[in-house]
């Protein structure tokens, strides 16, 4: 690799400390302080998880150009320098006050900490939709470097830059136990609501089931995903479950015209809860909920848990293996769930339609699920290209915003209790 | 610069004679050919010749094929627009998955007919964007 490459971060055209170092350190000299602020992005190592590198990639490539343009006309203007790790996701800003003013203070961080995370939450959302924009969180950690002479200038800067980190990761302790105090809160309250995310038939777009997902009143709790890595943190995976299960078929009974199906996810672990028992779901007609079950989590007890499936499937239940294809598994341990419906990775249909490995991959799975007597939905389809190519590989069903704009067209269930909370976007059904 | 429908490709084989038959061959169709016989010399001539396409056989000593496509996706330049063609047999899921993670767009079994081998590079020919040199970048969703 070029060693200039080192000096630029290549995602966010953003110079890296190694090539702004000289400049810093005249800058400390020459004003005798200087503000680093070191910006701490939340949750992108779930985006690469779920989505794979280059969609972090691409999600950076937004980031910097948004922060930029949101830095560029903010008070700190002025005095911007930024840089970045190389292929890191975390960013710093050094902060080089003019003359005649005073370093920014915490409260006037504080402030530009929040109106940065709304533009750049804003394009995230904006580019890489809704999803990938609920995931994430900024923690913007202060130091204060003094020039002092006795000191090596270089160290000095590089110990500035850890303290931020320092303060921005307690910045985020303090925000998840915050976070988990609204979990407590939203489980007390029943603060839930539940947005059904159709399904449709690829060839007629008729709309054929919804997934329901499950949204907190709360801001904070506003995404699924973070709501159950606060619930799988604190321990309480079960009550939230329950909550989210409750609310999604009370909203059935009340949304869902005849024939449709409510596809419902359900975490592994749930099984494993006495309180999800079969007779005691408020479920009328169990041949029109799928319970959907995720690829990613490790299955420990494997007969257990297939007693488990077949208690539900006797009663007319019926089965989705959700994110398959995610892991290495191959399709052996797809099979050995027997399930009616299988919910490809998201990951294997993003840019489908330049991809023959992609493309193969699909295929495989339509042959397969043809073979068991399965049906498959392609989810995450979110541009024309994209829907062309499943419809021809034979996916049966199409679940995103191609067919779909989120919120617009998704149907909202919320409880009498929860009416008077804003929602950002009204759904209509 | 070559024309469109015939951009510059990479064939990257440790067995010559295998590169040999590629390169004469695909240079009878009217293609540009660079030859690399290592991963080392594969990632000089990715950066010198800005391939288009590269054909990369998985097997060889020192960085594999596998190793040598990461590290051509990541390129910080050239890795959004170039597509990578893996030279192997991906028999099952889980091969083709591990494709997949290091960013390659196709692969071409092994023993392979070079019948075969022209369609498979055409189809990808086919996805390169115009006047780059280069396939079509990531698209991204705009609403």
């Amino acid at each position: 690799m070029d060693y200039h490459q080192l000096l630029r971060d290549s995602l966010t055209r953003l110079p890296t400390v190694a090539a702004t170092i000289d400049s810093i350190r005249k800058a400390v000299q020459d004003r005798g302080e200087i503000v680093i602020l070191y910006f701490n992005f939340d949750r992108y190592s779930k985006v690469e998880e779920v989505y794979g590198w280059e969609k972090l990639d691409s999600v950076l490539e937004t980031t910097g150009e948004a922060m930029r343009a949101f830095l560029g006309k903010s008070p700190l203007a002025s005095s911007k320098l930024m840089v970045a790790f190389p292929n890191d996701d975390d960013f710093i800003f050094f902060h080089v006050p003019q003359d005649d003013t005073p370093a920014a203070t915490d409260a006037e961080i504080t402030e530009l900490t929040a109106g940065l995370k709304e533009a750049v939450s804003t394009e995230i959302e904006r580019v890489h939709g809704e999803d990938i924009a609920a995931l994430f969180d900024i923690f913007v950690g202060r130091a204060l470097v003094v020039y002092n002479p006795k000191l090596r200038l270089e160290r000095q800067i590089y110990r500035g830059i850890r303290e931020a980190a320092n303060a921005s990761k307690s910045l985020e302790h303090r925000e998840q136990a915050k976070k988990v105090s609204d979990l407590r809160e939203t489980l007390r309250d029943r603060g839930l609501y539940i947005e059904y995310h159709p399904i449709v038939v690829t060839d007629s777009q008729k709309v054929f089931g919804y997934e329901a997902l499950a949204r907190g009143a709360l801001r904070s709790m506003r995404s699924p995903e973070v709501m159950f890595e606060i619930a799988a943190q604190s321990d309480l995976i079960w009550d939230l479950s329950r909550l989210c299960r409750d609310r999604a078929i009370e909203g059935m009974a009340k949304l869902l015209k005849d024939g449709e199906l409510l596809f419902m996810n359900v975490d592994p672990a749930d099984f494993a809860d006495p309180s999800f028992d079969v007779n005691t779901l408020a479920v009328k007609d169990p041949t029109r909920v799928v319970i959907e079950i995720t690829e990613r989590t490790a299955i420990k007890d494997y007969p257990k848990f297939r007693g488990r499936l077949k208690e539900f499937r006797d009663k007319g239940y019926r089965f989705a293996v959700d994110d398959a294809g995610s892991g290495y598994a191959g399709l052996g341990s797809i099979a050995n769930l027997e399930p009616d419906f299988i919910k490809l990775d998201i990951s294997l249909i993003n840019c489908i339609d330049q991809n023959f490995i992609k493309q193969n991959l699909v295929e495989t799975m339509v042959r397969f699920a043809n073979e068991h007597g399965a049906m498959v939905i392609a989810e995450g389809v979110e541009r024309k290209e994209e829907y062309e190519m499943v419809k021809s590989l034979g996916v049966h069903l199409v679940q995103g915003f191609f067919v779909h704009k989120p919120s617009t067209n998704a149907v909202t269930y919320r409880p009498p209790a929860l009416a008077s909370v804003p929602v950002a976007q009204e759904a209509k059904p | 610069m070559a024309d469109t429908a015939h951009p510059p490709i990479l064939v990257v084989d440790d067995n010559a004679d295998n590169a040999h038959i590629i390169r004469d061959y695909l240079e009878a169709r009217g293609y540009p050919i660079t030859v690399a016989y290592n991963g080392d010399e594969a990632m000089k001539a990715f950066e010198e010749v800005k391939p288009a396409v590269v054909l990369l056989d998985v097997m060889m000593p020192g960085r594999d094929g596998w190793q040598v496509c990461r590290e051509m996706k990541q390129h910080p330049t050239l890795g959004k627009t170039v597509r990578v063609v893996m030279v192997t047999a991906l028999d099952d899921w889980v091969n083709k998955r591990q494709a997949l993670q290091t960013g390659a767009d196709d692969y071409v079994e092994k023993p392979f007919e070079l019948s075969k081998l022209a369609t498979t590079l055409e189809r990808n020919v086919k996805l390169v964007a115009p006047n780059t040199g280069g396939a079509q970048a990531t698209a991204t969703r705009s609403r």
